[in-house]
Order: structure tokens, then C-alpha cells, then sequence
């Protein structure tokens, strides 16, 4: 991968060669120190504690011990890369304002990259400013796979934007993205990963964002350029994520339908339970017996509730995920095509001109800066869909031991249950024995 | 005419002067004393072995397929001799069962009569079949039918019975057997009196705490049983559907270059896990069985009480009328008319009869008192009898019936046991296939 970086980094954003600063070079810094008092009143998590000047201050909370699982189970290092740069997003708390009620979330940046002022950074940011990020890497780096956020809208009344569920599914995704995005050779060093990472306050300029986002990425996807030939390696690619998206599909209507009819179990399960206590009620020896099997019953019934709730918090949300993930990977490939379609209508045009004018010897600087640009971005792809494959190897791989766990803990507690309900059942009476002599 | 006291002198209730513990044991030590004698099962081995098809005429003289079973005995001694002779065998129908257990439930209306395994297949969850020719429910009924005769034979009091040994040994003409006892019209009768409504004054209120239990009893398994079945429907469809995953990620694999392996042979993992379901549901049948067996015998349980409540009846009524024909001889006697009658009304009105017809009324009077007096006494022992020989096999019964059911929670708790582990293991081979990917 280290062979690879010089040619990325050539590549990023738009700028030419010559003016193309060294990653390891003097960056100027783009942080405005302002402090951000905002009107914190009301909290799901610990209260923030402020300093006097405006910065908060990173509390020793329960998320601490969390982020610091996180960085543990950041992507294994199949290439040998050494880490310098590590994020977490966690703590999400609510935020009241005359306005309107949203949440933040805490992002925790440690590196010792020089790009960095400090080595640690703690900020606070919302799904807009996430949004924001996202944009502005698509912006810069239109030839670069980047991830996917979680959803942006929710249909108000339908899923509650501020339940634990919601938010912890949430900020689990953004974590996500982040980490992709700082694991990634050249989107980690984009200025405005930075900013996101370190200042205080986001200086978004939303307009001029939202202008070139419009300019830049509709050019790329719409592109009115017919592509000639594409290189067989990119159409495998894109046979692959059509046929991926739908095995996807498949698996998440499976597990859909799992989760309803383990619902449906639950919902007998519960009412089976109390007949076997109505039935003690009219027993004297059974007695026992019978409500030990009931309430081995309703632990059963506890712990497939869990099962379900884990399935639908864990699961689904990384399914949905790779779908998005999938979506923005064709556009990327999109892109590449027209980008190398616009290339060979250039080269075309100049082959017809170079008829014309006889003199003409030279390749024209600009289709030569097409053929550039095509180069690079092919292999950026190459690289990105590489590092795709692996991370989602990586994922699915843990996403479906994950599965298997869940469904190895339901049993055990299963088991558990009915394995000490067994002594209670095999209780003897000194009568029985007599009778039993027969 | 009104009935009231003077029942205390001759209707004797079941409650004698021994404490309720020192009956429970004497009762007790008679069992075990009964049991090891005459237990049919220490004479001979019963089975019921296959069962097979057979079409005939039925009694409306239409053909129809019917199910024979076949009935193997054969003598304990014999094989303890070291040479295992073949068994003797006959085939029987499940009608013959039915008419062999109304006999019995006539001739010993004390006895709580063990009951039979479902004519048809009822409370069953959707995949069992309710088809009375499935082979499935064919050999669930073959082993309630064994379980049927097992009870029979170690029963101290059924298993001495004729018929009964008939039954096992003799394939032809045990019907007409049967028949020839006369029991068809104590049934008729048996049945008549059942239904009949009638209050009885002062039942034996063991007897009405156990109707009281057998109702409950039944209520609450129908309901268990119910249940269940839908628990069974549920547990099939979460089962089932985890194969849907096998395919797909068998699908999948075709695609995928390092984690094919992991995912196809995780896929055959969950293909093997919902196959897994149909197994556990069939042995979960049996434990629905044990159950039903239970169900049914709240019938038997019934039956008992009601033929306490009918002696008891029967008693008070003779009681009754015993003590009306007392009076009506004191009046006659006295002169007095002390409660109100038509002939009484008649003869003020009319006049008084003749000193001749009054004597003559008062010996057929005196007789019927006495025949009366003979009859309470009948009646009273009958009575005792009756309650006495019940609350034996009513205790056998609820101890057999408390052995029997913790057994069965038992082994319905093990076969659980035995699904988690299985779960635990299929999961834990399909996490090994992940870990792979």
C-alpha cells in the first residue's frame, strides 16, 4: 500500500501536480478557535463539564471505557499500515434550543500526524456536520470510494429520533464512517477530515457547499459522454455489487422474517408458561415441579426477547449499511466511466482536428490531462475496491459470528434454565419408593 | 311430601370413626399387598405389535378400511426357562377396545378405568396430519394401545377379570362373549343415570373435591394442550425459515472468491438446522401424549363420582321414602293427620274409613317398612362398599397419576435440554464456517 500512496496522493482533488503539497509538508490550518457555549438542557448521557474559556472537557465516563474497545476493534491491519490516526464517535446527548431539539455526538481524535496541531482532539458533532464531511470528501475526492452514512431522514412518527435504539444505531454507523474514512491513505488527510476532527466550531459556508456539490458531483454521474470500452475489470466489479445488493436483500428479508416469527413464538411462549402455574395451583406433589417448568418458561421466553431485540439492533443496521455502502460505489464507478468516456471523446476530437491540421504533432495538453486524470482514477478505484473487499470481508465476517453468538447465548441460557430445573423435577418422595417395588 | 330428619339413624355417610390419615394408609397397605399378588403383569408379557389394513363390511353393510392391531402374549415363566417360545398373538380393532373398556367401566363403576388413546387425531399442530390412516398417528395410537392393556393387567382388581383375559388370548367369539354377560343393558342404564340430573343431599365431599379437581384438571390440560400446539407451530416456522439462509448463502458463495468455503458450508449448517425441527416436534408428540392419556382419564375420575352421587342418591331416596312410610303408619295410627295429603283432605270430608279398611292399610303399611328398612340397609352398605373400594383406586390413581406426570415433565424437560444443545452445536459449527470467511 505504501508503494501505492505517492501515485493517490498525485491524484487528490483537483488541483495540479505543481501545486500539490506534500502530505508530510506545512498545512495551513483552517481551525478558528472560537469557543462554541452551546445550550445544553437537557442530556441522555452525563453532563458535559465546560470550562470557563468554553472548551469542554473530556469526562471519565462509561463511554470511555467503550471508545477505547472501539480502537481495539478498528480494521485488522492486513497490510501492515501503522496506525497514527484514531477516531471515535461516542456519548450522544440531546441538545434543547428555542429552535429545535437534536443530538450530538463526541468525537474523539488521537494521532500524532503533524497535519494535527495536537495530538488529541474532542469535539462535538451532529448528523448534519457528518453530512457536511461527507459532501465535501465527495467534493474533493470524486475518484475516491467514500462510505456511506446512515440514513439521513426518518419519517417523524414512525421511528422515535430520539429513543436509545435509534441513537445508538446511529452513532454505531457514524463511528463507523468515520473510522473508514481516517483508515483510508488519502481520504484521511483531506483538510476538511481535519476540521471535522479538530475545530471547535464548523465553519460550514453550507451555500458554497451545497453549489459545488451540485457542479461537481452531477457532472461526474451525468456526464453526456458515451463510453466505448470499458475495461473488463470494471464491469466485473459492477456485476458483482448488482448481484452483492441483491443476495443482501435477500438476507435482510430473511432475517425480517425470522425476527416476525420469533416474535410470533415469543407471543405463545408467554401465554404457555402461566397455564403449567394455573395447573400447580390445583396440585399438591406436581406443584413444584409445575412451577418450576414455568418459570423456566419465562426465562426462555426473556432470552429469546434479547435475542430479537440483538438481532434487530445488530444486524439489520449493518446490512442496511452495506447497501448504501454499495449504492455510492456505483456512482463511484459511474463517475469512472464517464470520466474515461470524456477522455475518448477529447481524444477523438483531436484525432479529427490532427487530420485537419497536418501541423499539429503534439497531443493536446488537455486530452493529455484527461488521460491523466483517467489513469489516476482508475487506479484509485483499484486500490479502494481492494481495501473494499477486505473491509467487507472483515465486517460480514464479523457480522455473522456475531449472529451465530447471539443465537449460541440464547441456548445457553435456554439450557441453563432447563438443566436446573431438572434436580427441582427429580425431587423424591420417601413413599414413592415403596410403591415402586413393583 | 317433604322429607326431613331421620336420616341421621339410617343413611350412614362414607366417614367412618378412623382418622382420614390411618384410612389413607390402611388404604395404602392394601394396594401394595394387592398388587404384588395379583398384577396380571407378573403372569404375563403383553404387547401390542404392528398394526395392519384391513377392509370388511361394516354394520350398515358398507365397505370400509379399517386398522387391526395386533395383541402378542405370552407366559413369564416361559422365558425365564432359557427357551423364548413365540408369542401368542390375535389381531384386535379399536372398537373392540372401546366395547372392552365399556364393559369394564360397567362391571366395576369403583374402578377409575384406564382410558384410550384418540379415536382421531385432535389438538394437533399444523404438519401432523389428521388423517386417521397417517402412519405417524397409527403408531402413536398402537403404543396408547398398549399403554391401554399395560394399565389393565396391573390393575389388582381389572386385571382378574375374564373378559378382559379373553380379550388378550381368544380372537373369535369374545364379542358375543361380551354380549352374552349382559352388560348392554347395564350400560343402557348406566348411561340414563349419568345424564339424569339429581341432588344428591349429603355426598361424601372427598367425592366433591374430586370432581371439583378432575373438572379443573381437565380445563387446564385442554388448555396446556392447546397451547402447546400452537408453541409447536411457532417453533416449526422460526425453525424453518433459517433454511432460507442455506440457499442464499450458498448463492452468495458463487460469487465471492476467499469467503465462498466459509458461507457455503455455513449454509449447509442452517440447512441441517431447519431440518433439525421435525425430529423434535415427533418426540415432542409423545410428551402431548402422556398429557392426553391424563385428559382423558378426568373422564374416568367423573364417571366414579357420579356412581358415588347415584348410590348416594338411590340411599337418600330409599331413606326418604322409608321415613314417609314411618309416618304415614304414625298417622294412621295416632289418628293424627299431620301433614297435608289429598287422602287425608278426602277422608275428613268424606268420612272416616273403616276400622277393617285401616288395618288393612296398615299392614301393607308395616310390610313395606320393613322391606324398606331392608332395603336402606342394601342400600347403606352398597354404599360404603362402594365408597370404600373407590377411595382405593381413587389413591392408586393419584399416586400413579403424580409418579406418572413428573416423569413425563422429566423427559419433556430433557428433550429441551437435548434441543439447546443441539442449537448450541449447529450455531457453533456455523460460527467456525464464518470465522473462516
Amino acid at each position: 500500500m505504501s508503494a501505492c500512496t505517492p501515485k493517490s496522493l498525485a491524484s487528490s482533488g483537483q488541483k495540479p501536480i505543481q501545486e500539490m503539497c506534500h502530505p508530510l509538508g506545512a498545512e495551513e490550518a483552517v481551525l478558528t478557535p472560537s469557543p462554541d457555549v452551546r445550550n445544553i438542557t437537557s442530556s441522555i448521557g452525563e453532563k458535559d463539564q465546560i470550562l470557563p474559556n468554553g472548551t469542554p472537557v473530556e469526562t471519565s465516563s462509561p463511554s470511555s471505557s467503550s471508545s477505547l474497545l472501539n480502537r481495539l476493534q478498528l480494521d485488522d491491519d492486513l497490510d501492515g499500515e501503522t496506525r497514527d490516526l484514531f477516531v471515535t464517535v461516542d456519548d450522544p446527548k440531546k441538545h434543547v434550543s428555542t429552535m429545535e431539539t437534536y443530538i450530538t455526538y463526541r468525537v474523539v481524535t488521537k494521532t500524532t500526524r503533524v497535519e494535527f496541531d495536537l495530538p488529541e482532539y474532542t469535539v462535538r458533532r451532529r448528523y448534519q456536520d457528518f453530512d457536511w464531511l461527507r459532501t465535501k470528501l465527495e467534493d474533493s475526492q470524486p475518484t475516491h470510494l467514500i462510505p456511506p452514512l446512515p440514513e439521513k431522514f426518518v419519517m417523524k412518527g414512525v421511528v422515535d429520533r430520539f429513543s436509545e435504539e435509534f441513537v445508538e444505531t446511529r452513532r454505531k454507523a457514524l463511528d463507523k464512517f468515520l473510522k473508514r474514512v481516517a483508515d483510508h491513505p488519502v481520504l484521511s488527510f483531506n483538510e476538511h477530515l481535519n476540521s471535522f476532527l479538530s475545530a471547535k466550531d464548523l465553519n460550514k459556508r453550507q451555500g458554497l457547499a451545497l453549489l459545488s456539490k451540485m457542479g461537481e458531483s452531477v457532472k461526474y454521474v451525468t456526464g453526456g459522454y458515451k463510453l466505448r470500452g470499458r475495461p473488463v475489470e470494471f464491469s466485473a466489479m459492477g456485476d458483482y455489487l448488482d448481484m452483492f445488493t441483491q443476495k443482501l436483500g435477500t438476507i435482510d428479508r430473511i432475517a425480517q422474517r425470522i425476527i416476525k416469527e420469533q416474535s410470533e413464538y415469543q407471543v405463545e411462549l408467554r401465554e404457555y408458561g402461566p397455564v403449567y402455574t394455573t395447573w400447580a395451583l390445583s396440585e399438591a406433589e406436581l406443584q413444584g415441579p409445575l412451577e418450576g417448568v414455568a418459570s423456566c418458561m419465562a426465562n426462555c421466553s426473556s432470552a429469546l426477547d434479547e435475542l430479537t431485540q440483538d438481532m434487530s439492533e445488530d444486524f439489520l443496521p449493518v446490512l442496511r449499511e452495506y447497501v448504501l455502502y454499495i449504492e455510492s460505489m456505483k456512482i463511484v464507478l459511474k463517475k469512472r466511466d464517464n470520466i474515461q468516456a470524456e477522455y475518448e471523446a477529447k481524444l477523438e476530437a483531436a484525432a479529427f482536428r490532427k487530420e485537419e491540421k497536418a501541423s499539429c504533432t503534439q497531443v493536446p495538453t488537455d486530452v493529455e490531462k484527461c488521460h491523466d486524470r483517467v489513469e489516476c482514477c482508475n487506479a484509485d478505484l483499484k486500490s479502494d475496491w481492494d481495501r473494499w473487499q477486505n473491509n467487507k470481508r472483515q465486517d460480514f465476517r464479523q457480522l455473522l459470528t456475531g449472529m451465530a453468538d447471539h443465537n449460541i447465548q440464547y441456548y445457553e441460557k435456554c439450557l441453563a434454565a432447563w438443566e436446573s430445573v431438572i434436580p427441582l423435577l427429580r425431587d423424591k418422595q420417601p413413599q414413592e419408593t415403596e410403591t415402586e417395588e413393583d | 311430601m317433604m322429607a326431613d330428619s331421620g336420616s341421621e339413624e339410617i343413611a350412614v355417610i362414607g366417614n367412618t370413626d378412623l382418622t382420614s390419615a390411618e384410612l389413607e394408609n390402611n388404604i395404602k397397605n392394601t394396594m401394595v399387598e394387592i398388587e404384588k399378588w395379583t398384577s396380571l403383569l407378573r403372569k404375563m408379557e403383553i404387547s401390542v405389535g404392528e398394526a395392519e389394513k384391513r377392509t370388511g363390511k361394516n354394520t350398515v353393510n358398507m365397505q370400509e378400511i379399517y386398522t387391526v392391531y395386533l395383541i402378542e402374549t405370552r407366559p413369564v415363566d416361559a422365558v425365564t426357562e432359557g427357551i423364548i417360545p413365540a408369542p401368542d398373538s390375535l389381531w384386535r380393532r379399536y372398537s373392540e377396545f372401546e366395547l372392552l373398556r365399556n364393559y369394564l367401566l360397567v362391571t366395576y363403576p369403583f374402578v377409575v378405568v384406564a382410558p384410550l388413546p384418540e379415536k382421531r387425531a385432535e389438538i394437533v399442530w399444523h404438519k401432523l396430519s389428521a388423517d386417521n390412516m397417517d402412519p405417524d398417528f397409527v403408531e402413536r395410537r398402537r403404543v396408547g394401545l398398549e399403554n391401554f392393556l399395560l394399565r389393565l393387567a396391573s390393575h389388582p382388581v381389572l386385571c382378574n377379570d375374564k373378559i378382559f383375559y379373553i380379550f388378550l388370548t381368544e380372537e373369535k367369539g369374545w364379542k358375543e362373549m361380551v354380549y352374552e354377560t349382559g352388560f348392554q343393558a347395564k350400560a343402557d342404564s348406566r348411561l340414563k343415570a349419568m345424564n339424569a340430573a339429581f341432588r344428591v343431599k349429603n355426598p361424601d365431599k372427598r367425592f366433591t373435591e374430586l370432581k371439583h379437581y378432575s373438572d379443573e384438571l381437565q380445563a387446564v390440560v385442554s388448555q396446556l394442550l392447546r397451547v402447546r400446539a400452537r408453541v409447536a407451530d411457532r417453533l416449526y416456522g422460526v425453525y424453518k425459515v433459517h433454511g432460507n439462509y442455506g440457499r442464499v448463502f450458498s448463492e452468495w458463495s458463487a460469487i465471492e472468491k476467499e469467503m465462498g468455503d466459509g458461507l457455503q458450508s455455513a449454509g449447509h449448517h442452517m440447512d441441517a438446522y431447519a431440518a433439525s425441527v421435525d425430529d423434535i416436534l415427533e418426540e415432542e408428540e409423545h410428551y402431548a401424549d402422556q398429557l392426553k392419556e391424563y385428559l382423558f382419564y378426568t373422564e374416568a375420575l367423573r364417571a366414579v363420582c357420579r356412581k358415588h352421587e347415584l348410590t348416594q342418591f338411590e340411599l337418600e331416596m330409599a331413606a326418604q321414602d322409608l321415613a314417609s312410610k314411618k309416618q304415614q303408619k304414625e298417622e294412621l295410627v295416632t289418628g293424627t293427620v299431620r301433614t297435608f295429603s289429598l287422602k287425608g283432605m278426602t277422608s275428613k270430608l268424606f268420612g272416616q274409613e273403616t276400622a277393617e279398611q285401616r288395618e288393612a292399610k296398615l299392614q301393607v303399611l308395616e310390610q313395606q317398612i320393613e322391606e324398606g328398612e331392608e332395603a336402606v340397609k342394601e342400600k347403606n352398605t352398597e354404599s360404603d362398599e362402594f365408597v370404600k373400594t373407590a377411595w382405593i383406586d381413587i389413591e392408586h390413581f393419584k399416586d400413579q397419576k403424580d409418579r406418572d406426570l413428573k416423569e413425563a415433565l422429566i423427559s419433556y424437560a430433557i428433550m429441551q435440554i437435548s434441543r439447546c444443545k443441539k442449537g448450541i452445536q449447529v450455531w457453533t459449527n456455523a460460527k467456525e464456517c464464518f470465522n473462516k470467511m
